[in-house]
């Protein structure tokens, strides 16, 4: 992939008369994990929501792998992953056959095969044939990022993958997201409030606030540039509160 | 891409058990309208019979067996209610299941953010229920033939088999309107349960208040066989008379009780002018519908409440 991974020049949105995005300037390059934080409300979700074509902006251009999230849909679609929070499912269809849909669905070949061996790399495969339904949080997130990655995409898209999970959860996530960064080498953006994740996670950090990116740096210069500050959190509510 | 959406749909379908509760129910009314059509022709035999050996004991000359004259298909006329009672909820439900569920879920921002084309993906939604329909009715078609054979001991010609398909060809259309119906207001509403509400609310006006409307309302209506009530004269009733060729579940009773027997035959055309309004009404929706999914903001859905 020539350039970066995801791109976006002068992206504004709006709710009607509700500005939520106000022209987003972003570039994040091939294989690095991007935590995107910002407090409720923040314009997190929506951007997430127009980098996977479900929106459309009201103003400026985004690009992921190199394509225009507008004009090349279809191809934007094929080379992304995406969960989105609190995704349930189809609840009353085991893992393997919501799954394969979804294989479907992204073009994969071979659904059966891929389903199989994407659960077999996150460590799932004994959630094949359970009903989703039966599922808990973590195993249902489980689910949720196999469904993402069973086509093997360049840009994974995980929208507050934390949330609702208990601290092993966590924890398996995160080493399912490091693996999926490391090993197949893909771009990660994760929208989080989960600090202490970010901080292990992530390789670069972006801050939204009121719509507007106020920051964003690599973990280890963000680190250097705030001395003074004990902990991520610390950092994070210094920016949220002195936005300049 | 279609026809994953309409498989995947048709397999999803059979584990949700408000449809299968809905399926269950129609099936059983469909055996029903067979047992019902053999209790009232063993009441009015055993009436007759009755009447018969009285009349004989009198020396009187008996009349011919009322049902010696009438059609075998006639024992079947509670199917032209079940429909759009029954049957048209069972439809209204599997056209809501089959986008709410994706929306109430989050399914549907799943779908979206792969390579499917949104017409795609709505006529896959629209192809699914209209072959389950077809499925339940080609079930509902073997019911009712198999009762009237073993309940009603009524030996079927071809003519009939010929019927029996031809109601159930206008049934399908017209539950497919339901199911139309069910996926709009879907697309339209924010809540779960107002969509479904709103659905059932245009069920209720289809079925109930627009027959009543235009036909029930003409006070003498019901004096049979005065052709032409006094009352249709007032322009109040002229008006409401003037909706009659438009009231879908109106001109779908009619016709099913012509194609039936139920009621005197009438000319191929007249009855086929009765189910243009039917063809009509199942186009305006679909492109409603289709016009509405792609318009439609996938990354919000539907609150499950």
């Amino acid at each position: 992939m020539a350039g970066p991974a995801i791109e976006m020049a002068g992206v504004r949105h709006s709710y009607g008369r509700r500005e939520v995005l106000r022209g987003i300037d972003l570039a994040i390059e091939p294989g690095e994990v991007f935590g995107f934080l910002g407090h409720n409300g923040a314009g997190k979700t929506t951007t997430v929501n127009i980098l996977t074509t479900l929106l459309t902006p009201t103003q400026g251009h985004a690009r992921v792998c190199g394509f225009d999230v507008v004009a090349n849909r279809r191809e934007v679609t094929r080379c992304i992953g995406y969960l989105p929070a609190d995704v349930r499912l189809y609840p009353h269809l085991t893992a393997a056959e919501n799954l394969e849909f979804f294989a479907k669905l992204s073009g994969v070949r071979n659904p059966r095969r891929a389903v199989a061996e994407t659960l077999d790399y996150l460590g799932c495969a004994d959630l094949a044939g359970l009903r989703v339904g039966s599922f808990s949080s973590g195993m249902r997130q489980q689910i949720g990022i196999a469904q993402a990655v069973l086509h093997r995409p360049q840009v994974l898209f995980l929208d507050e993958p934390t949330a609702g999970l208990d601290p092993l959860g966590v924890r398996q996530l995160r080493a399912t997201v490091r693996r999926l960064n490391q090993e197949l080498g893909m771009t990660v953006f994760m929208n989080t409030h989960l600090l202490s994740e970010v901080g292990r996670v992530c390789t670069t950090i972006g801050v939204l606030n009121q719509g507007s990116l106020i920051y964003k740096d690599s973990i280890e210069a963000t680190t250097k540039r705030f001395p003074d500050e004990a902990s991520l959190e610390d950092i994070y509510v210094r920016m949220e509160q002195q936005p300049e | 891409m279609i026809t994953t959406v309409a498989v995947h749909q048709m397999r999803s379908l059979r584990r949700q058990r408000t449809f299968l509760a809905l399926l269950g129910t129609f099936l059983v009314m469909t055996a029903l309208a067979g047992v019902l059509g053999w209790s009232s022709q063993r009441t009015i035999v055993r009436v007759y019979e009755a009447a018969v050996s009285l009349l004989r004991d009198r020396g009187s000359q008996a009349p011919p067996n009322p049902f010696a004259l009438k059609p075998t298909l006639s024992m079947l006329s509670n199917m032209a209610i079940y429909v759009p009672l029954i049957g048209a909820l069972l439809a209204l439900i599997l056209g809501h299941v089959s986008l709410a569920d994706d929306q109430a879920t989050g399914v549907e921002r799943l779908i979206f953010s792969r390579p499917v084309r949104r017409s795609a993906y709505f006529l896959g939604k629209v192809g699914a229920a209209a072959v389950v329909l077809a499925l339940i009715l080609v079930v509902s078609f073997v019911v009712s033939a198999v009762s009237l054979v073993l309940v009603n001991d009524a030996a079927l010609t071809a003519d009939d088999l010929l019927r029996l398909a031809t109601f159930y060809g206008l049934s399908w259309l017209y539950l497919n309107v339901f199911a139309l119906v069910g996926m709009v207001t879907v697309l339209l509403a924010r809540r779960r349960s107002m969509a479904l509400l709103a659905g059932i609310g245009v069920w209720l006006v289809l079925t109930f208040a627009v027959p009543q409307f235009t036909s029930g309302l003409a006070p003498v209506a019901s004096l049979h066989p005065v052709t032409n009530p006094v009352s249709t004269s007032q322009p109040f009733f002229e008006f409401t008379a003037r909706g009659r060729p438009y009231s879908v579940t109106e001109q779908y009773k009619r016709a099913s009780a012509v194609v039936l027997e139920t009621a005197p035959s009438e000319s191929t055309a007249s009855t086929v002018r009765r189910v243009l309004p039917i063809v009509g009404l199942l186009v305006l929706l679909f492109l409603v519908a289709g016009f509405l999914v792609r318009r439609h903001d996938a990354s919000t859905g539907i609150a499950d409440e």
